[in-house]
């Protein structure tokens, strides 16, 4: 049976080996730009890391709260915030941090009379956002800031892997698309054929199989081209790249397995759904 | 081997089959005949399932044929050879391919499907033509591909559907001694017709059918 399926699907393809042509180079074009987009993405996720690494935040306590009260407001930070690592800055260093994390004190510092400095505290946070939320509170004067250049670039890189996934699922939903209408319309081009081999005991699948088999064949060429475009466009990218000095990304060495397996699956999945509703529509044949 | 009771079909509100009871034994050979629109082809579709009764039911070898899956009607439809009015030939394989590929269906090697769908076309004087597309071929030789196609595969049932429409007639009387060699064989055969000619040919069980109902069942003529 599969010999003879072999055998029909080929005779298949023969007929109709322009239009296949058509559809395996269809399928390569949305499929590489999604082994594209999924190289870049996996380029840029060192970048997308940094976002999520602790952020150390700096908070300027107010300068009349004595040692006790200090105490307090850490233990009590602590407790509220399980995830939070405080640390109180000592006396030595933190005339030099004050400067550099609150740089507007600097002529209050630099004054000829002596002040009492703020107590310092290094707050570090998972999302630095939530320790900005502490200048609300009366024991805290300031805020430093809650940002870093990594972590915007992380933040940046996520959102830029957001939109190349978006693009990805969306470039391979138009190959599903286009394999499904593809075997939609060769399906219902043989829809007599189709019911001629039911009045004759064929059973589906026996009907099916040469269709999933001719589409298949179209899917691993699709497959193969678009490792080799996604190569290529990657390569194409990876020029530039090194030239501003940057590490090029790379196609993951798992990337041309993946496009021909999704080039399989796509069409085979888009038969076998079209197979069921011609064979649903047709039930008394 | 083939029961039918109380079948009755109805298309738009128009009643084609009107509370038909029929039987008919194995190895029988049984002639529908009846005017244009009697209802003899929408009998010959219910025996294979190709439609569905709209009440009653139909036993085929023992088995309801109506309330079948796709599954158990492919299978039943195996032991069926159908003699298509219409020929129902595949326009894009050769006289050959169109015989073959039901042999395969019915598990048969490539090579055995080959040499047993020959064999059937040179039984029927079409194997000169085995390379030929069904499109170039006359309405005769279309017509014997299809009875070529329903009887390679040696089934226990034949029913056909005007087989003679468009043979001349010493090609019909070479179908009809060919499907009497079969029915002798054992087969049960069912053949529809308004071919007169082709009743007096053959001393069978007749059932004439008028407006959906069975008019006569006896020998023919009346």
């Amino acid at each position: 049976m599969t010999a003879h399926a072999l055998e029909e699907a080929l005779a298949l393809l023969r007929r109709r080996g322009a239009v296949s042509a058509v559809l395996a180079l269809s399928l390569a074009v949305p499929m590489s730009l999604a082994g594209f987009t999924i190289s870049l993405g996996l380029w840029a996720r060192p970048l997308v890391a940094l976002e999520r690494q602790t952020a150390v935040v700096r908070v300027l306590l107010h300068p009349q709260m004595d040692a006790e009260q200090r105490q307090d407001w850490l233990a009590k930070q602590a407790r509220i915030h399980p995830g939070w690592h405080l640390t109180e800055v000592k006396q030595e260093t933190l005339e030099e941090r004050l400067k550099l994390w609150f740089p507007y004190l600097e002529d209050l510092l630099a004054g000829e009379n002596p002040v009492e400095l703020p107590t310092l505290v290094e707050v570090e946070a998972g999302d630095p956002e939530e320790v900005s939320a502490l200048a609300k509170g009366p024991a805290v004067i300031a805020v430093g800031p809650t940002s870093s250049v990594d972590r915007i670039l992380g933040l940046m890189a996520r959102r830029a892997g957001w939109i190349l996934s978006g693009i990805s699922v969306v470039l391979l939903a138009s190959a599903f698309l286009l394999a499904g209408t593809w075997i939609h319309l060769e399906v219902y081009r043989h829809a007599d054929e189709i019911t001629i081999m039911r009045l004759v005991g064929a059973t589906e699948g026996a009907i099916r199989s040469p269709f999933l088999i001719a589409a298949l064949i179209p899917g691993i060429c699709a497959g193969l081209a678009a490792s080799v475009g996604a190569w290529y466009l990657v390569a194409l990218v990876g020029t530039l790249v090194e030239a501003m000095g940057l590490t090029p990304p790379v196609c993951p060495p798992w990337l041309p397995a993946a496009e021909i397996a999704v080039g399989m699956i796509l069409p085979a999945a888009a038969a076998v759904v079209t197979m069921a509703r011609h064979a649903r529509a047709g039930e008394t044949e | 081997m083939i029961r039918l009771r109380n079948l009755t079909k109805t298309y738009d509100g128009r009643r084609i089959l009107r509370g038909i009871d029929l039987k008919v034994e194995p190895g029988e050979f049984l002639f529908l005949t009846g005017a244009s629109g009697a209802g003899k082809s929408t009998l010959l579709k219910l025996l294979y399932a190709a439609e569905r009764p709209s009440e009653g039911g139909v036993w085929v070898a023992g088995q309801r044929v109506d309330q079948m899956s796709r599954k158990q009607l492919a299978i039943l439809r195996r032991k069926i050879g159908v003699i298509f009015q219409d020929f129902k030939l595949l326009r894009h394989k050769t006289v050959l391919e169109n015989v073959r590929f039901v042999l395969r269906f019915h598990g048969l090697g490539a090579r055995e499907a080959h040499r047993r769908a020959y064999q059937v076309l040179k039984r029927l004087g079409l194997h000169h033509r085995q390379s030929a597309l069904p499109e170039v071929l006359s309405g005769g030789e279309q017509q014997r591909v299809a009875i070529a196609r329903a009887l390679a595969y040696q089934p226990r049932l034949i029913l056909a559907d005007e087989p003679t429409g468009n043979l001349d007639a010493d090609l019909a009387g070479e179908l009809l001694s060919l499907l009497c060699d079969i029915n002798y064989q054992g087969a049960t055969i069912i053949v529809a017709t308004h071919d007169h000619a082709l009743l007096e040919a053959m001393p069978a069980r007749t059932l004439v059918l008028n407006q959906g109902r069975i008019e006569y069942d006896g020998s023919w003529p009346p």
